[in-house]
């Protein structure tokens, strides 16, 4: 007797859907649960194991990625303060200087650096820690008592969220030097015009502004990537599809990151910073 | 409950109402067994029949879908694996395939949970160096090897720098995945004179999965058959072949 299958109603989907959703919440939370529960877990040989893995994923984190944020920051404050200058009369040089500066230290430099740090960094973690799982490190790791979240997610995202900031202090200053290179290019005369406005253009809200940014941007990258690649099960080939997943699905939250953070900074500061 | 050995002893690794399984399969269906402390056993069983999952759901590498698992009288569910390194319970696990940190040399593969437990096992420095490589020179791993990566060793090389990493912490439970797959005479001697060795220690209690009745006839262990989700004792079988005996030279940190 040959039983008839249903494809399953809209209803059916839609509750399958939402239970995938929860399930992926749920262990979301518990990946960055369990990493900060075991990162304090006391043992000393272990703190130092950490601390020097920690120390090693920053290095790779932020100073290898030191050239490729530095020729992104010069073209972009090149290319802004072309495109100010190119408005011609609409703008004052002054203005053209407030604007790069507001533009840049608030909005493009943390979101640039995290998509460099997720393109580079993120890709590595989600595809070392897949192939981790594939090769039974991971159980490897807990057969020896070493706790994993404590020695993969730990450092990783402790690299990630203190190399975004630090990276973005970094790529701000080379694209306000960048810009002020090119403007003095384009006209020596107004230089003096277009430092008074990047200056006028900083405020004291900046720093935290920036700080909330970028330390949640390079959780959020640290966090999803490491979630991703230990989302690998026994297959090789599930390898590169998390590592794209990881790349996309940080980017994407990325941007709303920034975009909500920036909303919510002017509707609670907006008066003070114009 | 299936049981082994004297009653009066204290249990080493139990399973209670064991299930575990994937979408379309259970491969463990319920399993209720006991193995003492210091006592050993074997899982045998057809390729396919979750000898390697019974393994790591015992060692509490993982989780079972019900059920419990204990070693001694901790439930391990509720231990993290540091945890367990604290209160004693030190596991050594020797996976089929290895199971090495691609990324690190063969010396750091053993040194790296000396390090972590470092102050739980009261090692030095130097006491960290020396179980290293008392451990890798127990293998038979050439000190030539000693900076190399795993992918650079060969296949025995590789397995007997899995035993000799599950060797470092000086376990007390002591899980081997197919120790008979694939091995070159050198590395199928050392396996076995180490199986003999631990076997013998009463304070390690010993769990190995086999498909080959060989080996716990040589170990002269007693063997369980794993079956469509189920544990029962195996069949006696015959005695172990004439003239296989263990060199003296090996002794177990």
């Amino acid at each position: 007797m040959s039983r008839e299958t249903h494809p399953p109603s809209l209803l059916e989907q839609l509750g399958a859907r939402t239970l995938h959703v929860v399930d992926v919440a749920q262990s979301l939370i518990g990946t960055l649960w369990w990493a900060l529960r075991s990162s304090r877990a006391p043992g000393v040989g272990a703190q130092a194991v950490v601390r020097d893995l920690s120390a090693r994923q920053i290095f790779f984190t932020s100073f290898q990625a030191l050239p490729m944020i530095s020729a992104a920051a010069a073209f972009i404050g090149a290319t802004l303060t072309a495109q100010t200058e190119l408005l011609g009369g609409a703008f004052q040089r002054e203005t053209a200087g407030k604007i790069l500066v507001a533009v840049v230290l608030r909005e493009v430099a943390p979101l640039v650096t995290a998509i460099i740090v997720a393109g580079r960094s993120g890709t590595a973690i989600a595809t070392e820690l897949g192939m981790m799982r594939v090769n039974s490190e991971v159980l490897g790791l807990a057969s020896l008592g070493i706790d994993p979240p404590r020695f993969l997610i730990w450092p990783r995202l402790v690299a990630t969220t203190v190399s975004v900031p630090i990276l973005t202090i970094y790529f701000s200053a080379m694209a306000i030097l960048s810009g002020n290179v090119t403007a003095f290019l384009i006209d020596s005369h107004g230089l003096e015009e277009w430092r008074v406005g990047a200056m006028l253009a900083l405020s004291p809200l900046d720093l935290p502004l920036v700080l909330i940014k970028t330390v949640g941007l390079g959780l959020l990258v640290g966090w999803l990537c490491c979630y991703y690649g230990l989302d690998v099960g026994s297959s090789p080939t599930e390898v590169p599809q998390k590592a794209s997943r990881a790349v996309v699905a940080s980017l994407f939250a990325c941007i709303a990151y920034n975009a909500l953070i920036t909303v919510l900074f002017y509707w609670l500061f907006g008066a003070a910073v114009t | 409950m299936i049981q082994i050995n004297e009653a009066e002893q204290e249990p080493g690794v139990t399973l209670d109402r064991v299930h575990f399984g994937f979408v379309t399969t259970e491969l463990l269906g319920g399993i209720s067994w006991e193995l003492n402390q210091g006592q050993s056993a074997a899982i045998l069983g057809a390729s396919g029949a979750g000898k390697s999952t019974l393994l790591l759901v015992a060692a509490g590498l993982i989780a079972p879908r019900s059920g419990a698992v204990l070693h001694g009288a901790h439930p391990l569910e509720r231990l993290s694996p540091s945890e367990r390194v604290r209160r004693g319970l030190r596991i050594g696990f020797v996976f089929q395939d290895g199971g090495l940190f691609t990324n690190m040399d063969t010396f750091s593969n053993v040194s790296l949970p000396l390090y972590y437990h470092q102050d739980a096992l009261g090692l030095s420095e130097q006491a960290i160096q020396e179980r290293t490589r008392e451990v890798l020179d127990l293998a038979q791993i050439e000190e030539r090897h000693f900076q190399a990566l795993p992918a650079h060793l060969s296949f025995g090389d590789r397995k007997r720098l899995g035993i000799a990493r599950a060797l470092a912490i000086r376990p007390n439970y002591f899980f081997f995945d197919d120790p008979d797959i694939g091995l070159d005479q050198r590395t199928a001697n050392v396996t076995h004179q180490i199986l003999s060795q631990l076997k013998a220690d009463p304070a390690v209690t010993l769990l190995v999965a086999t498909s080959r009745t060989k080996l716990i006839v040589r170990l002269e262990i007693p063997g369980f058959e794993l079956a469509e989700g189920k544990l029962a004792p195996a069949p006696e079988r015959s005695q172990a072949p004439s003239g296989w005996s263990i060199p003296p030279r090996l002794i177990i940190p």
